[in-house]
């Protein structure tokens, strides 16, 4: 049904470098902290579509034996090392938020 | 083999954190620290008869298997991290029992330094882009870690900003790959340049990459957080910051040098790495804080070593990265014995006061950092002149004797005699001193001859600096525009994200106007 809307341009990579896009806005104008993380949020799931979408082969089926027809695994692969540093990253950056809040605020300290 | 070198410091990584839950004696976890420091060593000197030692793990092909491997590419980078580290180890064991405080527990740091021995080892031997990125990431997201482990004032902030910097620009250097991986098929750098087509899109994809290497590398236009956060990290962390972390990404950049075609790339790259040199020197020079003094001369000094990538020198930028690093750690070490006992940053409070060995370190690491010949400082800057034309010889110049400046300036606020008093010889004193000898004794082994220009340049900056002295343009200071808070932080954060985005719309530009038949200037 997408397709009928998109005319078949939307593919997951183009989907990919739309949310990268959009993160990198949020990234250029939000003044929250968190509301940065979550743009960072944003642009990750965007490269992994991005990279999931170069595997992908139309009417393919998943990579398991026998190998006939399927679609190209790599970049599935990779993109989960991706998604693992991410989820630590993210919780790095919230508990960094927190700290901030609890230590650097309030004194009187030049850059 | 060559595998072990990157899995024994992981391993002993896991096992100083296994031991230490089980409550085992501190002695017992220095031991072990310095026992995983120690232990790539051994395979790296049994690896050092047959070079170039490449293998893919597990005996695959090419097309299936990591490959990874020990050659004239990665070999100075190696060797830097193999004498920085083990000096860094026995620096840090004497200056976290020192500086214990609240906060995070000194074995914890231990344990964050050999994931990032780790992390900088494999990324150096990998010769697989995805591999690369993913040890890039372990070796930044460790570093950061370790910048936030600071008790310094504002460490957290930077911390912060490192990390947002960070993930920028990792997200388009992944982007990059991906795109290479579709133009090639592979990521195994030999394959890729088997099937290397250079046409629009892989330009704009290593165009990507690059700028997103010079954001890891800390290089001027995309610098904003490396000052803070080599200033605000424990010393023996600031070391390893400046002197190693920085280098992985030029690493990167060799690869893409190596294996794929980077001449579209020339004329930007050099633009930005005069900026990079120039901007680090004037930043420099008004710094009070001494070790920010140090952070922004690595601004500067990145940019001598892009300049050696710019024109297409892989081994005068091995030789820059190595002679920097033992400079440059070498350096924050020697300045953070006087800033622990002190208790002060600022350069003007700083003194020698009696401590003649340390002068004398200090002053031969600054000869080293500056390109004087007889150190290994001066053969990369010849080597790297070699490939310049006329009047880029001169701007490169104007660069040296800006840098031999900035050395001259913290020499002289530091001197300050007070023979009445007596200061007891430290150990931790020796190992800024070895540093400095390596990298003296390295020089003498490659080009034992001794250049009349370097006194030239010598002289000129002595000139320079006592200009600068008493016109009083040093008493000046950089105004700050973001206030100390956190919507002063996002605020940055935003302006940083937009210099970048534009930063790769602008070499994206160029390389489309040149290339890729887009006539727009």
């Amino acid at each position: 049904m997408i397709d009928s809307i998109t005319g078949g341009y939307l593919t997951a990579p183009i989907a990919g470098i739309i949310l990268i896009m959009v993160g990198l806005y949020g990234l250029m104008v939000k003044k929250d902290l968190i509301k940065q993380v979550i743009c960072i949020n944003i642009i990750s799931p965007g490269v992994v579509l991005y990279f999931t979408g170069l595997g992908y082969v139309s009417e393919a089926g998943a990579p398991l034996l026998p190998f006939v027809n399927v679609v190209d695994p790599i970049p599935a692969t990779l993109m989960l090392t991706t998604l693992v540093i991410d989820v630590a990253v993210t919780s790095f950056a919230l508990a960094l938020i927190i700290k901030i809040e609890e230590i650097e605020i309030g004194r009187d300290e030049k850059w | 083999m060559v595998a072990l070198i990157v899995a024994l410091p992981l391993f002993f990584a896991f096992l100083f954190l296994l031991t230490k839950y089980f409550g085992i004696h501190r002695t017992y976890l220095k031991g072990i620290f310095l026992l995983g420091i120690l232990s790539p060593l051994p395979v790296f000197l049994l690896n050092m008869s047959d070079l170039p030692a490449m293998t893919v793990l597990g005996g695959w092909t090419r097309v299936a298997g990591l490959e990874i491997g020990i050659d004239g590419l990665n070999f100075f980078f190696l060797l830097a991290s193999f004498i920085v580290f083990p000096m860094v180890a026995v620096y840090s064991l004497k200056h976290f029992d020192k500086n214990e405080e609240v906060g995070v527990s000194s074995s914890s740091k231990y344990f964050l330094i050999l994931l990032l021995y780790g992390g900088i080892l494999g990324s150096l031997v990998s010769r697989d882009l995805f591999n690369y990125a993913v040890y890039l990431e372990i070796t930044s997201i460790t570093a950061i870690i370790l910048v936030s482990s600071s008790n310094a004032r504002g460490a957290k902030f930077a911390s912060f900003r490192y990390l947002m910097l960070y993930l920028i620009s990792s997200v388009f250097f992944i982007f990059a790959i991906g795109i290479i991986y579709v133009k090639t098929g592979y990521l195994n750098l030999y394959l890729i340049q088997q099937n290397l087509i250079m046409d629009k899109e892989m330009m704009i994809a290593i165009t990507l990459a690059f700028v997103a290497l010079i954001t890891k590398a800390g290089i001027f236009p995309l610098h904003f957080w490396l000052p803070e956060a080599h200033s605000k990290a424990d010393t023996p962390v600031s070391a390893l910051l400046s002197g190693l972390t920085v280098k992985v990404p030029v690493f990167g950049m060799l690869l893409f040098l190596r294996y794929t075609s980077i001449d579209f790339l020339i004329v930007p790259l050099f633009i930005v790495s005069l900026c990079s040199i120039y901007f680090g020197i004037f930043m420099a020079i008004f710094q009070d804080d001494v070790k920010k003094f140090l952070a922004y001369s690595t601004v500067s000094q990145m940019g001598f070593i892009l300049v050696g990538i710019s024109t297409l020198n892989i081994h005068a930028t091995g030789l820059y990265v190595f002679t920097h690093s033992m400079a440059k750690a070498g350096l924050f070490m020697g300045i953070g014995i006087l800033i622990s006992s002190h208790g002060n940053k600022s350069i003007s409070e700083l003194t020698f006061s009696g401590r003649k060995f340390l002068m004398v370190t200090i002053v031969l690491l600054a000869l080293g950092i500056g390109g004087v010949s007889p150190f290994l400082g001066g053969y990369a800057k010849y080597s790297i002149l070699k490939n310049l034309s006329k009047y880029s010889i001169y701007l490169f110049y104007i660069g040296s004797i800006g840098t031999l400046t900035l050395f001259t300036r913290l020499i002289f606020e530091l001197t300050e005699f007070d023979l009445r008093e007596k200061i007891r010889f430290e150990f931790k004193e020796l190992v800024p001193f070895i540093l400095a000898l390596v990298s003296l004794g390295v020089g003498i082994y490659y080009y034992p001859e001794f250049s009349f220009t370097d006194i030239i340049l010598i002289g000129l900056a002595v000139i320079a600096f006592i200009v600068l002295k008493y016109t009083k343009v040093l008493k000046w200071k950089i105004p700050h525009y973001y206030e100390y808070n956190e919507e002063g932080l996002a605020g940055q954060i935003n302006f940083y994200t937009t210099v970048f985005v534009v930063v790769n719309i602008l070499f994206i530009l160029y390389v489309l106007n040149f290339y890729g038949g887009l006539h727009i200037f």
